[in-house]
């Protein structure tokens, strides 16, 4: 590998983060207040570790169900507004207006019908993630080309093969975006909703650090929630590569 | 009788030509705005006849062709026969093999996969419509790119695989919208002695649409002019030259005397679209 490339990998960036921060914070006394030594901030983590695991599995199975959940939901409103006109200027407006109004308010409300249960996480993490499924599949489905469209109906193609073999292939590109979009809106949504109330995940781990002042503590989960989304992220890309590698031309 | 009949429905009759069109028309919007997009076309095309159709670009080709491969319906006045039958609306579906100017290939299916997409349609087992596809790539000189996709092959390439898959729809009519169009010169004129090649081979019934003279001629058993818009037939020229035909046909003295001919009547039309175009406020 040559010195270019291995500046370029992904892996190098965050060696060279870890880096600087390792020299910087003696080096120009930078208070702990603002941003504690590194070595503290892995001291800290260690000390955790088993709270840490725990908090990290279980934000992590709210994301996953809620982002499942949501862009299942997404994809099949996406389906529903591209073959239904009326459906779409009936409902779009509607979940446009819902998007608008903060997880916050709508949150407390989940938790209200929910109860402190990971459901409720699950259903805001849901909430944050079937937008831009929704919005992204239908973009895509309407992308068809109706020259190809044309196509396929001179083969005789029914309106279920047109689009098993036409459309949903044509959007598939598109309806990754709004799943990658997705992924880091859950994580969000689930790290917010363990806010209202719960006692183990990286949220609840980092509202006490937050209410006890425990700066390093709040470096951590900041490092654990950055390294669960690129986790979901990639295996996302992944997935992507192997399954979806083609564009719209 | 009516037995008989019925019993001849699915083969064609001597004489009785493929298809049909009387006076098919195509009109456009209403009352001031409409538009004569084809007017009053009559064509008779005869069972395993290769007919190439020019025109002065924007002269409704497009649209007759939308018409004969049932994308789109045709005035009511006139109608569209096969095997001496009128046909309803949208009842030319699945019926003709059509292939549009573009290649129009799936980016997500290989090769094969896109050569055998009408066959999947129609609800032939993957297998069967594999195995079927797979005997026909050497021919279409397509051996051993059977599992590339679309994007690593040459123009002339993917157009020999739209028109596998064209072929593999198997249907009596083949209809072509300029196939050749986006090509270079040599590769087209390849192309043209291997469509050639093929059609002999496999006799199907020919509607080839370009706006080449020189491909009209040197493929045809027929060549229609039709004129300026609305488009409508302006003359038809049965060509004799003998099959099968070669490179050199072109530099014959027979081809040189269509070639003028059909030339005249093209230019006529090509200068009153060239005009009417200008000549628009």
């Amino acid at each position: 590998m040559s010195l270019q490339s291995a500046v370029r990998s992904p892996y190098a960036a965050v060696l060279i983060v870890a880096a600087l921060w390792l020299v910087c914070v003696p080096l120009f006394s930078i208070p702990p207040r603002y941003l504690p030594p590194l070595p503290a901030v892995i001291a800290d983590g260690v000390s955790v570790w088993p709270d840490l695991a725990a908090g990290f599995w279980r934000t992590l199975v709210e994301t996953v169900l809620g982002f499942l959940a949501g862009s299942l939901l997404g994809i099949t409103f996406g389906i529903a507004f591209a073959a239904s006109k009326t459906l779409e200027r009936a409902f779009f407006p509607i979940f446009v207006a819902l998007q608008t109004v903060p997880v916050i308010a709508f949150g407390a409300i989940v938790v209200i019908w929910f109860g402190n249960t990971i459901l409720a996480k699950v259903v805001i993490a849901l909430y944050l993630a079937f937008f831009p499924v929704a919005v992204n599949t239908l973009r895509g489905l309407e992308q068809a080309d109706p020259q190809r469209i044309a196509l396929m109906k001179s083969f005789g193609a029914s309106r279920l093969t047109l689009f098993r073999k036409l459309l949903l292939p044509t959007a598939a590109p598109n309806i990754l975006i709004g799943m990658k979009l997705a992924v880091a809106l859950s994580l969000a949504g689930a790290v917010v909703g363990e806010w209202f109330g719960d006692t183990v995940g990286l949220g609840v781990m980092l509202l006490q650090a937050l209410y006890f002042e425990l700066i390093p503590r709040v470096w951590v989960l900041i490092i654990a929630c950055g390294a669960l989304g690129t986790l979901l992220y990639g295996a996302l890309a992944l997935l992507e590569r192997r399954f979806v590698w083609w564009r719209p031309d | 009788m009516a037995d008989l009949a019925q019993a001849q429905a699915g083969a064609t009759m001597p004489g009785q030509p493929y298809m049909e069109l009387v006076n098919v028309w195509k009109r456009f919007g209403e009352g001031d705005k409409q538009t004569v997009a084809v007017r009053n076309v009559d064509l008779a095309i005869q069972p395993g006849e290769f007919v190439t159709l020019i025109g002065p670009s924007g002269c409704g080709k497009s649209t007759l062709f939308n018409m004969i491969a049932g994308l789109l319906p045709s005035d009511s006045d006139g109608s569209i026969l096969v095997k001496g039958k009128a046909q309803q609306d949208g009842a030319l579906l699945g019926k003709v093999s059509f292939m549009p100017q573009r290649d129009l290939l799936f980016p997500w299916r290989t090769v094969l996969d896109n050569a055998t997409l009408a066959l999947e349609v129609e609800g032939m087992p993957k297998r069967l419509a594999r195995q079927k596809a797979e005997a026909l790539f050497p021919e279409f000189g397509l051996k051993g790119f059977e599992q590339h996709y679309p994007h690593q092959l040459s123009g002339g390439m993917r157009q020999r695989v739209a028109l596998m898959r064209t072929f593999l729809f198997e249907r009596d009519l083949i209809l072509l919208d300029e196939p050749f169009g986006a090509l270079d010169a040599l590769t087209r004129s390849m192309m043209q002695r291997w469509l050639l090649d093929i059609w002999e081979k496999h006799r199907r019934t020919v509607l080839f649409i370009t706006h080449d003279i020189d491909e009209a001629i040197f493929l045809g058993d027929k060549v229609v002019v039709m004129t300026a818009r609305p488009g409508t037939i302006k003359c038809q020229e049965t060509i004799t030259l003998p099959r099968p035909r070669d490179v050199s046909v072109v530099t014959t003295p027979e081809f040189m005397e269509v070639k003028k001919k059909l030339l005249a009547v093209v230019e006529e039309e090509s200068l009153k679209t060239f005009a009417s175009a200008t000549m628009r406020p």
